[in-house]
């Protein structure tokens, strides 16, 4: 009776990771067989949008949202490769990288946090903002900068230390692609903050009862301010990442709706919209299940046009059986 | 007689809240409800608007049976509840809140704007009311709102309104007014149900009353034929007082004060608190003692005036500088304040003085634990496991666990808001000891609350607020409810 309260209780808590092995059951009965390196390429695309969702998820632990996520990263990784065009530093381009998300972040942090804008509003204002600035700044730019693109930011292939960023963003260590390892290392970071924490508490706190963690002393305006900026800091490492496999960035196209699957794998993973509730661990299962679905499509040759309105409807599913879960349960433990 | 209503019995739960409880009241007269926090009175009025069903009784109004009526069904019969927070829609305009789903529409279902305006124009004229019926409401003062929900109570010809506290935010200009427009239409044969805790108002405008207590009917009469003494006395009754645990302390010195500190809801507060005192501060709702404590605790900004504390000048408007001067706060209304509801009971805990050792960034799993042991122990919490959540827990453990989390703060000044709200009569008594004990370890308490049997168990002095002023310091020997009563409704203005 208790075995199987305690797995009742697994269940409940960790039913992101049972969504995640129904998706890759189907996943292994279409492909044909599965290869090791088919697995690995799954943490391989998953890296960009883990990243992103793991802000994202933070965000809406406070109860907030962030919609710029996407554009922020097509500005940021067009801008980084701006920087290590001139500079020809990785190092160098992976700080501005981090530090231009945080600004980025800031911006949305200080109208939310301080001046109390609802969210919504200043990150889909933000969300136009950083996208039009992208795509601005590529045609304004020196050409000789932006790589020699038309209107695309491209990394000059010519500089020293280039193979060594390209095969960062593309190499393996022990058949385990480097972003992924990327990846797993910032949920691991990221679960420890939230779990282990007194900041990482106090996020929690402020989503679930913004009043009450007021009432505990706890600064609701700096610390929704700090987890926008936390959240920009991660768009700007998973825009270093995006520049490092793709070696370019088009305005147009990157990161568009970004911020959408980024709040799928956050639902997906257990994160309440309203606040106050879900693990980071829930996030990076999320963003996975979401690239193994889009693998699914390429292994039955599907066309990829389809490819959203089955997420959305997976997505619908998924949190279907989450809220009738407990009423069916509840009626048959009458 | 235009209401009567007899042998009321209403029980919730099995909880009797009304015994056989009886009210009437007579064309055109001005009638004062009466009781304390608690006593049946807003359970009257709801079962009379049909806002609860009554489980036996009869109620006859205007002629009519309205023994089990709804709410519209009250309505179309004449009573109007205006209730004490203010039913107006404030993104809408003056006539569109009266004829709210009452709208005047031609034959294809398009609102007579015009004619709407025009009877609205016509009503205020009538009644003396000087508002512009297309201004939006959200513009209005208070005191204009609670005319209007008067105004619109009177459009559909209300013979009977109920007043639940109409003064709570007129100031005493407006009060007059107000006033005016009720004896006006008393004489055109509207009658009232005047539900106040202010003696004087009480006694300028009501012509007869009726006093509850404990949901029982105690008495009515003319209001001519009795003073603010006897009514005090029928309202708290000869309640007996368990003073027993109540003992004398050593105190130390001065600890907190408050010079002239006045702040939104209370002004000019003069206090010295010694180090191991325990202070009850005690009004009606609204007057002033539990906005003076959230101000203190940084909640709201205080305006002029200067707080003390530990020898520490505290800055105005924050709740971490308080906390470091050594202040913490059990808030009132635990749900909203309190409550961390996504979080287990050690979490709750351990999260006001976290914010004060933010610097060391890790939580210690294992010291936190220990805390907590330590903290169940003492204060006697019921709860199984540190990590069940706390909505497991009854409201007097969760007040507990709060009350751990407020003394791991390690603050010497406790400000507890009506701590017993909520709580069973068991852990009530629990808390008491809890409070006496602290103090005897050298903590000072203030406490606010309106139940003055609490007062008396464990208060060295209680300060008496009326509309945001302290009117009266009471020594412990001198409280009981009816010295309480008679100052905090300020019977002793018109005495």
């Amino acid at each position: 009776m208790v075995k199987k309260n305690s797995f009742g209780k697994f269940v409940s808590q960790y039913s992101f990771i049972l969504v995640f092995i129904a998706i890759f059951a189907v996943y292994a009965i279409t492909s044909h067989g599965l290869t090791l390196n088919g697995v690995m390429n799954i943490l391989r695309h998953s890296a960009v949008i883990g990243i992103i969702g793991i802000g994202m998820g933070m965000v809406c632990i406070t109860g907030e949202i962030d919609l710029s996520v996407g554009s922020m990263l097509a500005l940021n990784s067009g801008f980084a490769v701006i920087i290590y065009n001139i500079t020809g530093s990785i190092f160098v381009t992976l700080l501005f990288c981090l530090g231009f998300g945080a600004v980025c972040g800031a911006v949305n942090g200080v109208l939310v946090g301080y001046v109390k804008m609802p969210a919504f509003i200043v990150t889909l204002a933000t969300m136009l903002i950083y996208r039009s600035f992208a795509q601005y700044f590529c045609q304004v730019f020196p050409k000789e900068l932006c790589g020699g693109g038309s209107s695309v930011y491209r990394m000059i292939n010519s500089l020293d230390s280039y193979q060594t960023f390209y095969g960062f963003g593309n190499g393996k260590v022990a058949k385990v692609p480097i972003v992924g390892i990327v990846l797993i290392l910032v949920v691991v970071l990221f679960t420890y903050i939230t779990t282990s924490t007194k900041f990482g508490k106090k996020v929690y706190a402020i989503g679930s009862n913004e009043k009450g963690a007021a009432m505990n002393g706890i600064n609701v305006n700096l610390m929704k301010t700090v987890v926008f900026i936390i959240t920009g800091a991660l768009v700007g490492a998973a825009a270093f990442l995006w520049i490092a496999m793709n070696a370019s960035s088009d305005p147009a196209t990157t990161g568009k709706s970004n911020e959408m699957y980024a709040i799928a794998s956050a639902v997906l993973g257990g994160i309440s919209m309203s606040g106050g509730r879900g693990k980071c661990l829930g996030i990076l299962f999320g963003a996975m299940s979401y690239t193994v679905i889009d693998k699914i499509i390429v292994a039955l040759k599907m066309d990829s046009l389809i490819n959203d309105a089955i997420k959305g409807i997976i997505l619908l599913v998924v949190i279907l059986i989450q809220l009738a879960g407990p009423k069916i349960k509840e009626r048959f433990s009458k | 007689m235009l209401l009567e209503m007899k042998n009321i019995d209403k029980a919730f739960n099995g909880v009797p809240v009304l015994k056989d409880v009886q009210l009437e009241v007579e064309r055109g007269e001005v009638h004062a409800l009466l009781g304390e926090n608690g006593a049946g009175k807003s359970t009257l009025m709801n079962v009379l608007t049909g806002v609860h069903p009554l489980d036996a009784g009869t109620v006859t109004f205007d002629g009519k049976n309205l023994a089990h009526t709804s709410i519209k069904g009250s309505e179309d019969a004449g009573i109007a509840f205006v209730h004490q927070e203010l039913n107006l829609f404030n993104d809408m305009t003056v006539w569109e809140n009266i004829f709210l789903n009452k709208e005047i529409v031609n034959r294809f279902g398009r609102c007579d704007k015009r004619g709407m305006i025009a009877k609205c124009r016509e009503l205020f004229e009538r009644l003396d009311v000087s508002i512009d019926p297309e201004e939006m409401v959200e513009d209005l003062k208070t005191s204009e709102k609670q005319l209007l929900e008067i105004s619109k109570a009177l459009f559909f010809e209300a013979k009977l309104l109920i007043l639940d506290e109409p003064t709570t935010a007129l100031n005493n200009d407006e009060i007059d007014h107000l006033f005016q427009i009720i004896e006006n239409l008393k004489k055109t044969g509207t009658s009232f149900i005047f539900i106040s805790h202010k003696m004087p108002e009480i006694f300028r405008i009501s012509d007869r009353y009726t006093v509850l207590r404990n949901g029982e009917y105690i008495a009515s009469g003319n209001i001519a034929d009795i003073t603010p003494e006897e009514i005090t006395n029928l309202l708290v009754g000869n309640t007996m007082s368990f003073k027993d645990i109540y003992e004398t302390r050593k105190t130390g010195d001065v600890i907190l004060k408050l010079t002239d500190y006045t702040g939104p809801g209370f002004e000019n507060i003069n206090l010295e608190v010694k180090r191991g005192q325990i202070v009850g501060l005690t009004g009606l709702q609204g007057a002033g003692s539990s906005e003076l404590m959230q101000c203190m605790f940084g909640v709201t900004r205080a305006t002029h005036g200067t707080l003390e504390a530990n020898g520490i000048h505290v800055q105005p408007h924050s709740t971490h500088r308080a906390m470091k001067a050594g202040i913490a706060m059990l808030a009132s209304n635990r749900k909203e304040n309190s409550v961390i509801p996504d979080m287990s009971l050690l979490e709750n805990m351990y999260l006001a003085e976290h914010t004060l050792s933010a610097g060391k960034f890790a939580i210690n799993k294992k010291e936190e634990q220990q805390k907590y042991e330590n903290y169940r122990k003492m204060l006697n919490i019921k709860a199984q496991d540190s990590s069940d959540s706390i909505l497991s827990l009854s409201g007097g453990n969760q007040q507990k666990v709060f009350l751990a989390r407020w003394l791991n703060t390690n603050a010497d000044i406790l400000l507890l808001d009506n701590p017993t709200q909520g709580i069973d009569v068991g852990a009530k008594a629990e808390i008491y000891k809890l409070i006496l004990k602290m103090a005897g370890e050298g903590r000072t308490i203030l406490i606010n609350t309106l139940e003055i049997p609490e007062l008396q168990k464990i208060a060295d002095y209680c300060a008496v607020f009326y509309e945001g002023k302290i009117v009266k310091i009471l020594e412990h020997s001198e409280l009981d409810d009816q010295t309480v009563m008679y100052y905090s409704t300020n019977a002793a203005g018109i005495a």
